[in-house]
C-alpha cells in the first residue's frame, strides 16, 4: 500500500489535477459537506477506479470533472491535447434516450459537436460493433436489455473518442453475469487505445480487475484516505480473480472501507 | 379437545393449474372475445330497451324518439335535405373550430415550452395564468364580442383561450418533467441548449403533450357547440341547430345534432391520437381501445 498522494505536485504527465475541491450541497435549508478537501492527480492513459462508502460524494467528484455541477472551493484542471470533447461519461443507468434508435443514441455525442451524418454513423457503428450491437443498430432502446443498453451508453460515450472517459457505477445495475461479460469487454477496449479512465463502483472486485490505480474515499465529507496501485500486469482477465494476490488486496481494501462504511451507519454523517 | 390436538390434524394443500394457466392461449382468445361481447353488447341492450320503451309507450315518443325513428331523421336531414343543409352547418363548424385550436395549440405550446424551460418565465407569469384559468370562457364571449366584432372571430377566441390553458399546463408540466438523467447526459456531451431542447427535451415531452392535445381536442369541441348556443352568426353551426331544434320543438333534430357534435369528437380526438403515435413510434404506453 502506497501513502496518501497529497502533496504531489503537477507534471507533464498529469492528465487531471484536483486542488482542495469541496462540494456543498443545500441552500437556505440544511447544508450538506459532500466532498473535500479532495487532492488528486491523474496521469495521462491511467485507469484510475474510485470506490467508497455510499453517499461519500464519489458521483458527486466524477460530475464535477464533466462539467455538470461546479466545485464549491478548489479547482479541478485537465489538460488536452486535442481539440474537440475533451471528457464524456457512462451513467448508471436510464441515460438512452427512448426516442432515438440505437445507433442514433450512439451518435449523439458527434451530432452535437457538428460531425457530418456520414461520419457520425461510421464511427457509431465501429463502436457498436466492438460492442457487439451492431445488429441492434436499428432497434428501439425499449426493444434492448439492461446490458445491451448499457453497451450503448458505453458506445456513446467511446464514439465522441474523449480524452477522459468517466464511468459513473456503469454497470451496478446489471445482474452478475452480464457484469462480468461488460467488465471483460472494457478491459478489452480499454487495452486497446489506453484512455484516462476514471470509474467510480461499489464494487472492491471490480476495481482491482479494471484499475491501474484504486482510491478509496471516507464517509461524509469523501477524502481520499488511500490511494492504492494495483500490482496485476496488463493485458488482465477475469481470470486474476482467483489468484492470492487478488484475494489479499480485497481484504485488505475491505479493512480500509469497513471503518468508514461502520462510521456511517454508527451516525456520524 | 386442545388446540395442539387441533393442529396436530394431517392437511395436504395442493396447488394445481387453473383452465387459465394450462391453456394461456386460449384463456386470451376467450377473454378477448368476452370483452368484445360486454363492449359492444351493453349500448346494444341499452338501445334495444329505448326502442321497445319508446315504441310500446312507456315513454313519450315526441319527447323520447326511438332510435330508429332518429336514424330515419339523420337519413332525411343527409339524403333528401328538407331541414336545410346540415354538410353547411358542419363545414362552417368544423372550420371554426379549427382556427379555434390551431390559435390556441400554437400559444399554449409555446407558453407552456418557454415556461417549462425558463424558471424567470415560470416565476413571472404562472400565477396569472394560474388566476385566469379558472375564469369561464364562456362568459368572455360578451367581452369579445365588443373587441373583435360581430363575426367568427370572437367564437374562434373563446375556442382558442378555452384550448390554450390545456395545451399550456400540459406542455410546462411535460417539459419540467423530462428525467434529470436524460437531461444530464446530454449536458456531458457539451450540448447547447437548443440541442438539448431539439434531442431531449422536446422529445421526451413529446408524449405527454399529445395527451394534451387529445384531451383539447374534446375540449375544442365542447367549446364550440357551447359557443354556438349562445352566439352563431349567420345562424349556421351544429350548436346553432341544436339550439334552435328546442325553440322549434323538434327533438328529432337536437338528436341528430348531439350524434354529430358526438362524431365530430371522436373523429377529432382519433385524428390527434393517430398522429401522435406517428409522431412517437417510440412511446407505447399509450394502449387505450380507441
Amino acid at each position: 500500500m502506497q501513502s496518501v498522494d497529497t502533496e504531489r505536485s503537477a507534471t507533464e504527465t498529469d492528465k487531471i489535477v484536483a486542488t482542495g475541491v469541496h462540494r456543498v450541497f443545500g441552500g437556505t435549508g440544511e447544508r450538506v459537506h459532500a466532498l473535500g478537501p479532495v487532492d488528486l492527480a491523474i496521469s495521462d492513459g491511467e485507469f484510475v477506479c474510485i470506490v467508497g462508502p455510499s453517499g461519500c460524494g464519489k458521483s458527486t467528484f466524477l460530475r464535477m470533472v464533466a462539467g455538470l455541477i461546479g466545485p464549491s472551493d478548489g479547482t479541478i484542471e485537465f489538460t488536452t491535447h486535442r481539440s474537440g470533447q475533451s471528457t464524456s461519461m457512462v451513467f448508471q443507468e436510464y441515460s438512452i434516450f427512448p426516442w432515438k434508435r440505437v445507433i442514433d443514441n450512439a451518435r449523439y455525442g458527434l451530432d452535437v459537436a457538428g460531425v457530418s451524418k456520414k461520419e457520425g454513423n461510421r464511427r457509431a457503428m465501429e463502436y457498436l460493433g466492438k460492442l457487439g450491437l451492431a445488429e441492434r443498430a436499428k432497434s428501439w432502446p425499449d426493444t434492448l436489455s439492461g446490458g445491451m443498453k448499457q453497451r450503448v451508453a458505453i458506445a456513446r460515450a467511446l464514439a465522441v473518442e474523449p480524452e477522459i472517459l468517466l464511468m459513473d457505477e456503469p454497470f451496478a445495475a446489471l445482474d452478475a453475469q452480464m457484469r462480468q461479460i461488460l467488465q471483460e469487454e472494457l478491459l478489452e477496449l480499454w487495452q486497446a487505445d489506453r484512455r484516462t479512465v476514471l470509474f467510480i463502483t461499489h464494487s472492491l472486485d471490480e476495481a482491482i480487475l479494471l484499475g491501474d490505480r484504486v482510491l478509496v474515499m471516507s464517509s461524509r465529507p469523501g477524502r481520499i484516505i488511500a490511494d492504492i496501485r494495483v500490482p496485476f500486469e496488463r493485458p488482465r482477465s477475469n481470470t486474476i480473480r482467483t489468484s492470492h494476490e487478488f484475494t489479499e488486496l480485497t481484504s485488505e481494501l475491505w479493512e480500509l472501507l469497513r471503518v468508514e462504511v461502520d462510521d456511517e451507519s454508527a451516525g456520524t454523517v | 379437545m386442545s388446540i395442539t390436538d387441533q393442529d396436530s390434524a394431517v392437511r395436504t394443500e395442493r396447488r394445481t393449474p387453473s383452465a387459465a394457466d394450462r391453456d394461456p392461449a386460449r384463456f386470451l382468445r376467450r377473454r378477448r372475445i368476452s370483452d368484445v361481447v360486454l363492449a359492444v353488447g351493453f349500448p346494444v341492450v341499452m338501445l334495444t330497451l329505448w326502442q321497445i320503451a319508446a315504441t310500446s309507450g312507456w315513454i313519450d315518443r315526441r319527447f323520447y324518439p326511438a332510435p330508429t325513428d332518429i336514424v330515419g331523421e339523420i337519413r332525411r336531414t343527409f339524403q333528401d335535405n328538407p331541414k336545410g343543409n346540415w354538410w353547411v352547418d358542419i363545414g362552417i363548424s368544423v372550420q371554426r373550430m379549427l382556427w379555434g385550436y390551431g390559435w390556441g395549440v400554437l400559444f399554449g405550446l409555446f407558453f407552456g415550452v418557454t415556461m417549462g424551460m425558463f424558471r424567470t418565465l415560470r416565476v413571472t407569469l404562472e400565477p396569472t395564468l394560474n388566476a385566469l384559468y379558472t375564469v369561464p370562457k364562456l362568459a368572455l364571449i360578451g367581452i369579445f364580442l365588443i373587441v373583435l366584432g360581430f363575426d367568427d372571430k370572437p367564437l374562434i377566441a373563446v375556442i382558442g383561450v378555452t384550448v390554450f390553458f390545456f395545451v399550456w399546463m400540459q406542455s410546462m408540466v411535460a417539459v419540467m418533467t423530462v428525467p434529470d438523467q436524460l437531461q444530464e447526459a446530454a449536458r456531458s456531451f457539451e450540448s447547447s441548449r437548443f440541442q438539448l431542447f431539439r434531442h431531449v427535451i422536446f422529445p421526451s415531452a413529446l408524449p405527454q403533450i399529445f395527451l394534451g392535445l387529445r384531451v383539447s381536442a374534446g375540449v375544442a369541441v365542447l367549446t364550440l357547440i357551447g359557443v354556438e348556443f349562445v352566439y352563431s352568426p349567420g345562424l349556421r353551426g351544429i350548436g346553432y341547430r341544436i339550439n334552435n331544434a328546442r325553440t322549434v320543438l323538434d327533438p328529432l333534430q337536437a338528436y341528430v345534432g348531439l350524434l354529430v357534435a358526438a362524431t365530430l369528437g371522436v373523429v377529432f380526438v382519433t385524428v390527434i391520437k393517430v398522429v401522435g403515435r406517428l409522431l412517437t413510434p417510440w412511446s407505447s404506453n399509450d394502449r387505450t381501445v380507441l
